[in-house]
């Protein structure tokens, strides 16, 4: 069993993925390469190098990342600074971050022990308490490092945090049984229900998943669901009304809140930083009236006896006078 | 622990959501449209200097210049009091100002004219960047020069002057402002709470009458029995003016009344004729009046001096039983009272030096706390309609002051809880949270027994005082931690040491060194020999600053003796001592220091680069601050970088430095005696000086560069390159508690600024609330959120005009952003926005 798991970013004291505050751990890998996806520094399951040129010092007063790498020169520069890698020759040894001095080449991922995230878990225990929150483990699909999740989450468990996972769910039953029996809340999402569709836009069909979640929905267990509400890839009314369709006939009540994530551009940097190009770079939408779209859909999904909400909340909001 | 409920109830249900941070345009916030209209005529009045106060106070000296101090004080107190004008303005319903015009600041001539015949000269005050002051036209300005010139040589800055040596002036304003001393060197010194509950129980009245016994009853066997009949005498002169200077506003009432045509007003001046008959020897009788004599005696204590921070005491408590027993008046219109004295309070402006005005910016006089909440004396919840009314009139005003406190404990009721969060998410900054615990403790340690620790009120920013008990001279010095670090780093010289300092004739170029030579970068062995470095010059610099503010202390009780505010203090009343004589049951003097962070980063860089890691020598990074990073891009980007252990992120390595910073601050000033027979009382507060005392401040180790802001308060660095903070709140709260914040029993402060979208809906508020509750629970004495965007705040850079009432909370205080200055205006944007 794998004690250790790669670890691109922890969140403490975030209020969006499960209830009240909690720590989150987003690990590395996924099976799904979603075009609008925010985190692409996920995807591979290995730890990388991101590259931020504002904030190198330029190559004249340094040159660290040249002098320490031990594949030569695979470094692209503009203007003095430093602009990419070669991917083709990088071999993720991280050499160059360690001897970056300034945060222009940040890692992607690092070797964590269950124990070291335990001890990072405990520093806000009072916050969890008092908030009703605990840990999540995301992505990347965590259920790609499921051994590490399970025992984290039993880690948790054995101290009494409320444990949270969200997963694309695109994995084979014998992974997402691992850690069910540690998990409180599961949260997926829902991005598109016909499967070529869903392949042409992430990479992978959609049978795996779906299988998943009515399994999880027959076990008994609560679920939040998510649509990522991409304009022109999802929100038509045939998806809309497929999505309703199943999780009403297929997932028997267990979808406490159906929340829908509004595309926004984020991660671009990150794209940037990884010499991965963004592909939702075409994608210009009216704000308002795409907002006005998305709590149209919402008022369905509501009026179909679906708690629904636009954002990651799981109350009505109250407007002030 | 178990929800603990309240039945207190303000006018609106507790958990009415107000709104999310500033919102443009937007006037009407009270229900009550005298108070948006009072609101608005404050804010498009300008601000003027008043020259009457120094034209009668001086017309008084000149009269009774052979009498002693006390005398001198009460007669010209006294002169103020009959002859200043006065005036009813429309709309209100509560009157009395600090004898001058609202928003006209006074002059006080007794404690400095030096630095007033240089500005109103050389750098007038209507020409200042920020905080202008304008005198009304030139025939009052040459009444000023000539009136302040009669001064030379008899004020307090005078006295002070002479009696201070180069070692003590060196480190001070006068020299490379290790610690600057200003406050109480050019101005009174405030920061009290009187008793407001024996006032209201005894009145004018009852003051002069103890008075009078008391000054019968004296025994000529008694060595003070002069300074002691001096004091009555003072007490019975200034507070028999007191009563005639409220009489003459009775008058002013029914001479108005008898002219209004309208009904309504013609009624309420009457009624306003009649508080003032009331309350100007006798009891109140009503709420109102209560509110009408806590007025007159508030504003009173800043005629007689210009000392800042005069604060409220425990405002929902000693107000509570005049609530109570006045059956006439609906709980609506005693919230529109409550406004109109809010209203009221942000009148009296307070001209100060430019030095001064560097380390804290605003115009009025600043720091008028006003308490609710907490333990009452038996330990139990105080919580009452009045806590809950406060906090409405608050959200209804949003205007600098009062700055409103509430005191939280472990047993704080759900719906206090909940309206002071609804309050914060308001975002106009007000009002802060202070933390019974730790509070309870560090005024126990000033040697005060539990059940008047529990009485404590909020005095200044965030200073702990007991009302009506304490003289604590909170706020007395701004200490430049980081410049005292420069001393640690380069053999006790400044290092930019060279023939361009003003000081180089008689120190560098005699090879002689600012303070002592404890070692420098380049000659350490150790990490340990680096902390005892900063223990010794800690040592040296505190004492020097000790010793000057003990200068000034007498400087006040020989010039200027307090008699009118010291017979709202019991025990002055009681043993004759005036307040700058140590009358007062517990006296002290607060220092507070500034740029603890940046000392805490620069120790973590020492120790991980040079000692730790060896990546690179003392030598060098010495070099590299005294280049101002120039030539060393690597070393600067590095020390700024996540690679090296910051404070505020939950790192104990950082942390322990952070700690051990704040430790040896609090030894050296903690339990020196003072000359009223009180005790130094250390803070760990910089209000926005952090921004003035990092323009005077060489590069840092910590990767900051010459000029820019140190760090603030307890807060984390943040250079030009970036913050260091970057765990978010959680790991800040974290980072910040592992100090024993008791230890500061003149206070700590802390920031936390979120955008409006990080406490939005339902789930933004109880996070919040849980967020607090927690903090309160780990043990950190004072909190203060901003609920705003940095995108905000440069909007409103852009379009001031537009943005004319968005007060921030700058530290401790709450100040209308757009009318600070320029560099505090950016300190407060590069403040880390933090996210949930």
């Amino acid at each position: 069993m794998t004690e250790t798991g790669i670890v691109f970013n922890v969140q403490r004291f975030t209020i969006h993925d499960g209830p009240g505050m909690r720590t989150e751990f987003f690990l590395k890998g996924c099976p799904l390469r979603c075009q609008w996806c925010s985190n692409p520094e996920s995807w591979a399951p290995q730890p990388q190098v991101g590259v931020y040129r504002t904030k190198c010092i330029g190559r004249k007063v340094c040159g660290g990342c040249e002098d320490s790498c031990p594949e030569g020169d695979i470094f692209r520069f503009t203007a003095g600074k430093l602009a990419g890698i070669d991917r083709t020759k990088c071999t993720d040894c991280l050499a160059c971050y360690e001897e970056c001095p300034s945060d222009a080449l940040k890692q992607w991922g690092r070797q964590m022990t269950v124990e070291e995230c335990m001890e990072l878990i405990r520093r806000d225990q009072g916050y969890y308490e008092r908030s009703g929150g605990g840990v999540t483990v995301s992505g990347g699909d965590p259920l790609v490092q499921s051994d590490f999740v399970e025992a984290l989450f039993r880690a948790c468990k054995a101290e009494g945090y409320h444990t949270c996972c969200e997963s694309t769910f695109c994995a084979s039953w014998s992974e997402v049984e691992k850690v069910l029996p540690y998990t409180d809340l599961i949260i997926s999402d829902l991005k598109l229900m016909d499967s070529a569709l869903h392949r042409q836009y992430t990479g992978v069909g959609n049978e795996l998943i779906l299988q998943n979640l009515r399994r999880l929905a027959q076990e008994g267990r609560e679920l939040i669901l998510r649509i990522p509400v991409i304009p022109g890839v999802n929100d038509g009314r045939q998806n809309i009304e497929a999505s309703a369709d199943f999780i009403l006939r297929q997932l028997g009540g267990q979808v406490r809140t159906l929340q829908l994530l509004s595309f926004m551009r984020l991660g671009e940097e990150k794209y940037k930083s990884l010499g991965i190009p963004y592909q939702m770079e075409a994608v210009r939408l009216q704000r308002r009236a795409f907002q006005r779209r998305v709590e149209e859909i919402a008022r369905y999904f509501n009026s179909r006896g679906i708690h629904c909400l636009v954002g990651t909340k799981e109350k009505e909001e109250s407007q002030p006078e | 622990m178990a929800t603990v409920h309240t039945t207190a109830r303000g006018t609106e249900p507790y958990d009415k959501v107000y709104c999310l941070g500033y919102q443009v345009h937007h006037e009407d916030w009270s229900p009550y449209p005298r108070i948006n209209k009072l609101r608005q005529t404050f804010l498009d009045r300008g601000y003027d200097v008043d020259v009457e106060r120094l034209r009668l106070v001086t017309e008084s000296y000149q009269q009774h210049e052979h009498l002693p101090e006390k005398l001198k004080v009460a007669y010209a107190f006294e002169n103020v009091l009959l002859h200043c004008g006065i005036e009813i303005y429309d709309d209100d319903l509560i009157v009395g100002e600090i004898a001058s015009p609202v928003k006209s600041a006074p002059i006080y001539p007794e404690f400095s004219v030096n630095w007033i015949l240089d500005e109103v000269q050389n750098h007038p005050f209507e020409e200042r960047e920020h905080d202008q002051f304008y005198i009304r036209n030139e025939k009052e300005k040459q009444e000023i020069l000539d009136l302040c010139s009669w001064w030379k040589g008899r004020t307090l800055d005078d006295y002070i002057n002479v009696r201070l040596d180069d070692d003590q002036l060196k480190g001070s304003e006068a020299g490379k402002k290790i610690y600057q001393t200003n406050l109480y060197h050019y101005a009174g010194t405030g920061h009290l709470a009187v008793d407001y509950a024996r006032l209201m129980r005894l009145g004018f009245d009852g003051l002069l009458e103890r008075a009078k016994q008391k000054l019968a009853a004296l025994d000529m066997h008694d060595p003070e029995f002069c300074t002691k009949r001096e004091f009555y005498q003072a007490v019975i002169i200034m507070h028999s003016a007191v009563k005639k200077y409220i009489e003459r506003y009775a008058v002013l009432a029914e001479e108005m009344a008898a002219k209004e045509p309208n009904a309504k007003r013609k009624a309420e001046l009457e009624q306003i004729a009649v508080n003032c008959h009331a309350v100007a020897g006798g009891t109140p009788k009503t709420f109102w009046q209560a509110l009408q004599l806590f007025n007159f005696a508030t504003m009173l204590i800043c005629v007689e001096s210009n000392g800042h921070s005069i604060s409220y005491g425990r405002m929902d408590q000693w107000l509570y039983p005049y609530y109570e027993a006045d059956k006439s008046i609906s709980k609506d219109f005693a919230l529109e009272l409550l406004e109109v004295e809010y209203v009221k309070l942000n009148n009296p402006t307070k001209l100060k030096d430019r030095g001064s005005m560097a380390l804290r910016n605003g115009r009025g006089f600043g720091g008028e706390s006003l308490t609710i909440g907490g333990v009452k004396r038996d330990g139990t919840d105080a919580t009452n309609d009045l806590t809950m009314l406060m906090l409405e009139a608050s959200a209804h005003t949003r205007m600098m002051n009062p700055w409103v406190c509430v005191r939280m404990h472990e047993g704080t009721p759900e719906e206090l809880r909940v309206k002071a969060v609804e309050c914060i998410r308001a975002g106009y900054g007000h009002p802060k949270l202070f933390n019974d615990g730790p509070a309870i403790k560090g005024m126990m340690r000033k040697g005060m027994t539990l059940e008047e620790a529990r009485d404590y009120c909020v005095v200044g920013c965030v200073e702990i005082s007991l009302p009506g008990k304490e003289y604590g001279w909170h706020d007395a010095a701004y200490v430049n931690t980081a410049k005292m670090m420069e001393m640690v780093l380069n053999g006790g010289r400044c290092i930019d040491c060279g023939p361009h300092c003003p000081r180089w004739s008689q120190c560098g170029a005699l090879g002689k060194h600012l303070g002592p030579d404890t070692g420098s970068l380049d000659r350490y062995a150790s990490f340990e020999e680096v902390k005892q470095s900063v223990d010794t010059q800690f040592e040296y610099w505190t004492n020097q600053m000790c010793s000057s503010l003990c200068v000034i202390e007498n400087a006040h009780r020989a010039l200027k003796p307090l008699p009118y505010v010291s017979a709202l203090f019991e025990d002055c009343m009681e043993s004759g001592h005036d307040l700058t004589e140590g009358g007062a049951k517990y006296n002290g003097i607060g220092p507070q220091a500034s740029g603890m962070a940046t000392c805490a980063d620069s120790l973590a860089a020492i120790k991980q680069l040079v000692f730790d890691e060896k990546r690179c020598t003392g030598a060098e990074l010495l070099e590299a601050v005294k280049h101002n990073w120039k030539g060393y891009e690597k070393l600067y980007a590095l020390v700024n970088s996540s690679k090296v252990h910051h404070y505020g992120n939950d790192d104990d390595y950082a942390d322990e430095l952070f700690k051990f910073m704040f430790e040896t601050y609090c030894k050296h000033i903690a339990g020196r005696k003072t000359p009223r027979g009180g005790i130094f009382s250390p803070g760990v507060y910089s209000v926005n000086a952090n921004v003035a005392m990092g323009l005077n401040t060489n590069a840092s180790v910590d990767g900051r560069k010459a000029g820019e802001a140190i760090s603030d308060n307890m807060g984390p660095v943040h250079t030009d390159f970036g913050s260091h903070d970057i765990n978010g709140p959680t790991a800040i709260v974290n980072s910040l508690t592992k100090v024993d914040h008791s230890l500061a029993t003149n206070g700590t402060l802390m920031n936390l600024r979120f955008p409006q979208e990080a406490v939005a809906g339902i789930e933004g508020r109880d996070n919040l609330a849980s967020f607090i509750e927690e903090y309160i629970h780990k043990g950190a004495m004072h909190v203060q959120f901003n609920i705003m965007s940095a995108a905000t705040m440069r909007a409103a850079q852009k379009k001031p005009e537009d943005y004319k009432d968005m007060l921030v909370r700058v530290a401790g205080y709450s100040a209308y952003f757009v009318e600070l200055g320029k560099p505090l205006q950016k300190d407060l944007i590069q403040r880390t926005e933090l996210h949930f």
